[in-house]
This record gives C-alpha cells, sequence and structure tokens, in this order.
C-alpha cells in the first residue's frame, strides 16, 4: 500500500463525483425542459451529490 | 449565461488563444503534415534509438547511458508496475513502460528550444492514449473474470440493501464507462495545453512591452524572468503529468485484476 | 476580450474547496507523519472531507455551466 493508493483513491472519489452530479443533474434538467419547471434540476443535482457522497462512504469509509 | 466584454484598447496586443495552437502545414495545404504529427513521429524515433543505444551492450558496470536507461525502466517497473498491479506485474510492464516515456517525450518537447510545442496539447492525442488505456483495463478484467462477473462486480456494489442499486448503479457503470477514460485524457489534455498558453502569456507579454515606452520597457525583464522559472515550473508539471497518466493506468488494472474491484 | 461572468463566479467559488482540501490534507500528512500506526483510522476520515470538500467544487462547476 503505497502512496500510490491514495492518489488514485482522489482521482475515483473524484470521478465518482462529477458523474453523480453529470447523472442525475442531467436527468433533472432533461425532466425541467420537459414538464418546463425549475426545480429538478437542483433536486438531481443534490441526489447526485449525495448519492456520490454515500458511494465513496461505502468504497472508502468503512471498515 | 450573461456575456461581457472589454472594448479593445487599441494598444495592439494580441493575447493568446486557442489559435495558437493551430499551427499551419508545414508542406503545402496537406493538413496531415503539422507540427504535433512530426513531433509525435520525431519522439517514437528519439525513444526507439535511445533505449536501443542504451541496452545494446548491456555490462555488469553500466555505462553512463545504460545507467539513464535502466533508472526510468526501474521507475516505471519497480515504482508503478510492482507497487499498483502486484503479483502479476510483469505482463504490464512493457506497456506501461511504453506509454510513460511516450507521454513524457511529448509533453517534454513542450519546453525544449526549438520544438517548444507539447504534442498533448491537441486533444486527440490524449483522446487515443486513454483509449488505448481503456481498451487494456476491461480487456484485462473481462479475461480475467469472464465478461458477467465483471460487469457485474462493476454495477453492484456489494453490501447495500437493493433500493439503492438504482440510485448507485449509473454512477458506477458512467465511472468505469464514461468519466475514467475522458478524466484521463482531458486532464493530460488541460494541463499541456494551460500550461503551453502561461507560457505564451509571459513571453509574448513581455515581447509586447519591450515594443513600448521607456517604463514599460523596465518593466518587460520581470515577465521574462517569470516566463523562465514557468519554464521549470512547467517541466515539472510534465513530468508529474505522464506519471500520473501511467499510475492511473496501472491502477485501473489492477483494479480490473482484483476479485472485487 | 470576451467571456462570461459565470467563469469570474466559478474561479471565486473554487477557492473554499481548494484551501478546505489542502487544509485536509495538511492535516492528514502530519498525522500520519507523527504516528503511522494512525494512517487506517485517518485514512477514510481524510477522503471523506475531500469528497464533501470536492463536492462543493464540483457544485460550482456544474452551476456554472448551467445557470
Amino acid at each position: 500500500m503505497g502512496s500510490g493508493n491514495e492518489e488514485g483513491a482522489m482521482w475515483s472519489i473524484f470521478g465518482y463525483l462529477i458523474s453523480g452530479l453529470i447523472i442525475w443533474g442531467g436527468i433533472g434538467w432533461a425532466l425541467d425542459n420537459w414538464l418546463d419547471k425549475n426545480f429538478f434540476l437542483l433536486g438531481g443535482l443534490l441526489l447526485g451529490a449525495g448519492s456520490s457522497l454515500y458511494l465513496t462512504w461505502l468504497r472508502f469509509g468503512r471498515n | 449565461m450573461r456575456k461581457f466584454a472589454f472594448a479593445e484598447s487599441g494598444e495592439g496586443f494580441v493575447p493568446p488563444s486557442t489559435a495558437d495552437f493551430n499551427l499551419p502545414p508545414i508542406f503545402g495545404t496537406n493538413e496531415y503534415t503539422t507540427k504535433p504529427i512530426f513531433l509525435v513521429l520525431f519522439s517514437v524515433i528519439l525513444i526507439s534509438a535511445f533505449f536501443i543505444i542504451a541496452s545494446r551492450k548491456a555490462l555488469v558496470v553500466p555505462s553512463k547511458l545504460q545507467f539513464a536507461g535502466e533508472s526510468v525502466y526501474a521507475f516505471v517497473r519497480n515504482g508503478i508496475g510492482e507497487e499498483i498491479i502486484g503479483r502479476e506485474f510483469m505482463r504490464f510492464v512493457p506497456f506501461l513502460f511504453t506509454l510513460f516515456t511516450f507521454i513524457l517525450t511529448n509533453n517534454v518537447f513542450g519546453i525544449i528550444p526549438f520544438l517548444q510545442f507539447p504534442t498533448m496539447s491537441h486533444v486527440s492525442f490524449p483522446y487515443v492514449l486513454a483509449l488505448i488505456s481503456f481498451v487494456v483495463f476491461h480487456y484485462v478484467g473481462i479475461k480475467k473474470q469472464g465478461l458477467g462477473k465483471y460487469l457485474m462486480g462493476i454495477a453492484f456494489m456489494p453490501g447495500v440493501p437493493k433500493f439503492v442499486y438504482i440510485l448507485l448503479t449509473p454512477i458506477e457503470v458512467a465511472t468505469f464507462f464514461l468519466v475514467r477514460p475522458l478524466t484521463l485524457s482531458l486532464r493530460l489534455f488541460a494541463n499541456m495545453f494551460a500550461g503551453h498558453l502561461l507560457l505564451l502569456v509571459f513571453i509574448l507579454g513581455g515581447d509586447h512591452l519591450l515594443k513600448g515606452v521607456i517604463g514599460l520597457k523596465l518593466i518587460a525583464p520581470f515577465a521574462f524572468a517569470f516566463g523562465i522559472g514557468m519554464t521549470f515550473f512547467e517541466f515539472m508539471v510534465q513530468c508529474l503529468q505522464a506519471y500520473i497518466f501511467t499510475l492511473l493506468t496501472a491502477l485501473f488494472i489492477a483494479g480490473a485484476l482484483a476479485d472485487e474491484h | 476580450m470576451e467571456g462570461t461572468l459565470n467563469l469570474v463566479g466559478y474561479g471565486l467559488s473554487a477557492i473554499g474547496p481548494a484551501i478546505a482540501t489542502g487544509m485536509i490534507f495538511a492535516a492528514y500528512i502530519s498525522g500520519v507523519a507523527r504516528q503511522p500506526e494512525a494512517r487506517s483510522v485517518l485514512q477514510p476520515i481524510a477522503f471523506l472531507g475531500f469528497a464533501l470538500a470536492e463536492a462543493l467544487a464540483l457544485f460550482g462547476l456544474v452551476l456554472a455551466f448551467v445557470l
């Protein structure tokens, strides 16, 4: 377990966060455009960030 | 998005922009003969020649050239391969070594006088490298674990209540198949692009100051000194980016080899 | 020169997470340097803190594009 592992963990956390925001934020954005509302985007972003953080906790946070 | 614009003050200074990266073709109008293409070809010749010469007469007491070649090889094999991948690392050392030396050489071209263009600041080159890395680590994982088990391992995190999979599976799949290769290539591209732009700002800005009135002429040396300092900083960034690209590729391979990633 | 003010706002909003990430890893490194056996305890905490700070930075990035 060298320092490379921490470097890799950091980048993979970054990847999780960015894909969570893109996926769920993108779904929210699409719902906004479809249904002509404006709160789905914020909800999607919060949901994406929350589930990414949960995934990070599952992968790196529990011992 | 709200736009804003500054009026050009008419001083005649053209700030460096993305247009500075689209170099004209060298021979006539054939668009395949631009500088980056020749730099890539040159780097391949350079790397091959260097390592063939360095390893041709392998002695127990190495010459200086052999020592240089061997220390680069040992750095990749021990520092990246053995440390990260572990037991089966020897299979991947040629791939990692090629990746590291290729990216390092092409990056360092950015600060070598007369070449002075980092090839990787054209985004298509990092895309291809990330595609190769993407194919390799998925192929390794599928071959080791079988297609179904590998995909299930990616998509479904063990030890989670069932309904949470609706939230997590899209994120996992997107991370493995989209975000990883994308961030891998964009990180290298963005670092090289921004670094080259930074050097252009300092050097071209200093050059423009030199043409100004006497007060501005006195400031110009500071701009050039900053440019030189930034050149050394760029050298560090270029080595670091080559290392990080290889390291992350090795980490992805190690993750694909591990039973539960 | 042309551009959007959103990018200026994103630049400003990235300052906070940048400082936070620096402080988190500074504390983590000095903790591990003092007590190497505490690494397995500190590592998850450092990574979760990093993830929280980074999530805010990425929020700023997404909102800079979307708004």
